[in-house]
């Protein structure tokens, strides 16, 4: 059979990032321009300047993205782009080149799930197995997933109020830590012992999850300190938020291998990066014989390789889309 | 042909030009999804393979919609190949009238876009955003034009007389200041 090459596009937030993907399992050429460190100047991502600098940098980012494979679009088979979810300024600038591309080389479009793209990642290398549990873990979503195909979803449970990473953000600013807040508590936990007492999750009979209430208690901890006039711990606050963070992720994944007895496990988005979630997760697919499924490093942060990477099954379907693509904030996995 | 593209405000403008002349002017009104409808009216109404150079209107205006019209214009050249040139919003409504003050305006939502263009067509000093109280003060003391028919064959005439830039280096013009610029 003929290669197939997907020429994916990732404008979802912060980093403007093109790649060329053969046959859904291998990438070609990769480029990610990240813009964290203009966004670290105003303590977090500014949506409005994300959006300019992909406009500004996007050209620039297909050229060497071509360079790199010696290839030219017209060698590409289809154009695929992340349409939702995401900063919805940041997510147009990619449909629209996404689209000037289908149109100028007669190519067809795809529109990809960037949280699907975030699963997919694990297809990079051809590594990933189904039935799988995939835990989608990000500034935006917690999610736990069963999938049993390609782009066979079931949604086993989600999180009822803020996102992992979320709460993550918002106790690296409450103890003082710069953006980016996730890796930044990471960072510090390792100094630290988990010595606070912070409450245990309700525990309750579902998949779903719950970071408000821990985040909650960390603010009012640190809080209560200051008014004794204590000074807090910050290594050790981090050590033990991080910890009671993950453990929420490992009783839930641990529930659903005992009662589903899937042995693939995939994790997938911004947070799996943390080293120490990635551990205890894996000590817990250990225990149960199941497979850990994580995705290269660089395939964790958003990029487009693994837009390509989801891009192919839907290119193998037909499954194509028109130049009115609108770009949407949200969207669901299933 | 030539394709002129504007998405500075409200409206889809996309419009044909050849020998001098518009063949095709399509306008799409009070377009609240630019995405939605650009490239599709592109797709419609240009034959690519005749396609000379591209024009586009970079702004000052609705953020968004001026970076769509951008984007699309910038991938439309670089891809191509073909030389791209861009315009202001203001300098198209200075263009397009025959007052000797060329105090061109034009409002969004909350205040107003102003330019000041010397007889060349030169902008004077630089373009600035005024709340709507400051306009009324500003509006009291000059005469501004806010109400204009543009002329575009005049402005297209106009701009094919530019220099052509590199399709990387073309950007919008953003005016407003956004929260962390204040």
């Amino acid at each position: 059979m003929k290669d197939i090459n997907i020429l994916s596009i990732e404008t979802s937030c912060d980093e403007t990032s093109i790649a060329i993907v053969k046959n859904g399992i291998e990438v070609v050429a990769l480029t990610i321009l990240s813009q964290m460190d203009t966004h670290a100047n105003y303590g977090g991502v500014v949506p409005e300047i994300a959006s300019r600098m992909h406009t500004e940098n996007i050209t620039m980012v297909l050229e060497e993205t071509l360079n790199k494979a010696h290839m030219k679009v017209s060698d590409c088979d289809a154009i695929a782009v992340t349409y939702a979810p995401g900063l919805l300024g940041s997510l147009l600038v990619g449909v629209e080149f996404a689209k000037v591309l289908s149109y100028v080389y007669d190519l067809p479009l795809i529109k990809v799930n960037h949280l699907i793209g975030h699963i997919y990642a694990n297809k990079i290398g051809d590594k990933m197995k189904y039935p799988a549990l995939a835990l989608i873990i990000s500034g935006g979503h917690t999610e736990l997933i069963k999938m049993t195909d390609d782009y066979e979803f079931t949604k086993l449970g989600e999180t009822q109020d803020d996102a992992i990473g979320e709460a993550f953000d918002k106790v690296a600013r409450v103890i003082g830590l710069k953006y980016p807040g996730g890796p930044n508590i990471e960072k510090l936990a390792k100094e630290g012992s988990n010595n606070y007492k912070l409450p245990k999750m309700a525990n309750d009979d579902t998949y779903n999850f719950s970071y408000s209430g821990l985040k909650s208690s960390v603010i009012n901890l640190v809080n209560k300190e200051k008014q004794k006039g204590n000074e807090i711990n910050k290594a050790d606050l981090a050590c033990s938020f991080q910890t009671a963070a993950v453990e929420e992720l490992t009783r839930k994944l641990e529930k659903a291998l005992l009662e589903t007895d899937i042995k693939n496990v995939i994790i997938a988005g911004g947070v799996s990066a943390n080293k120490y979630l990635r551990e205890e997760i894996r000590k817990l697919c250990e225990k149960y014989d199941a497979e850990l499924q994580l995705p290269e490093f660089i395939y964790c942060t958003d990029n487009a390789a693994m837009i390509g990477a989801a891009a192919y099954p839907l290119y193998l379907n037909g499954d194509f889309t028109g130049l009115d693509l609108n770009a949407s904030s949200t969207a669901d996995i299933c | 042909m030539h394709l002129f593209i504007d998405t500075h405000l409200n409206d889809v403008v996309v419009i044909l030009y050849k020998n001098g002349k518009i063949i095709k002017k399509e306008i799409i009104k009070d377009e609240e999804e630019h995405s939605r409808v650009l490239m599709p009216l592109i797709n419609k109404i240009l034959d690519k393979d005749k396609l000379e150079s591209i024009i586009v209107v970079n702004g000052p205006g609705s953020f968004t919609g001026v970076r769509l019209g951008v984007t699309v214009a910038k991938t439309l050249a670089y891809t191509l190949e073909k030389p791209i040139r861009m315009i202001d919003s203001l300098k198209c409504m200075a263009l397009s009238t025959d007052e000797e003050d060329k105090i061109m305006g034009f409002s969004d939502k909350n205040g107003y876009y102003i330019g000041i263009f010397d007889d060349e067509f030169n902008l004077v000093g630089d373009y600035s955003y005024l709340t709507n109280s400051e306009y009324e003060e500003f509006s009291d003391k000059y005469h501004v034009i806010t109400d204009i028919k543009l002329d575009y064959e005049k402005i297209i005439d106009y701009v094919l007389s530019l220099d052509e830039v590199n399709p990387h280096k073309v950007n919008p013009i953003y005016v407003k200041k956004i929260a962390v610029e204040k």
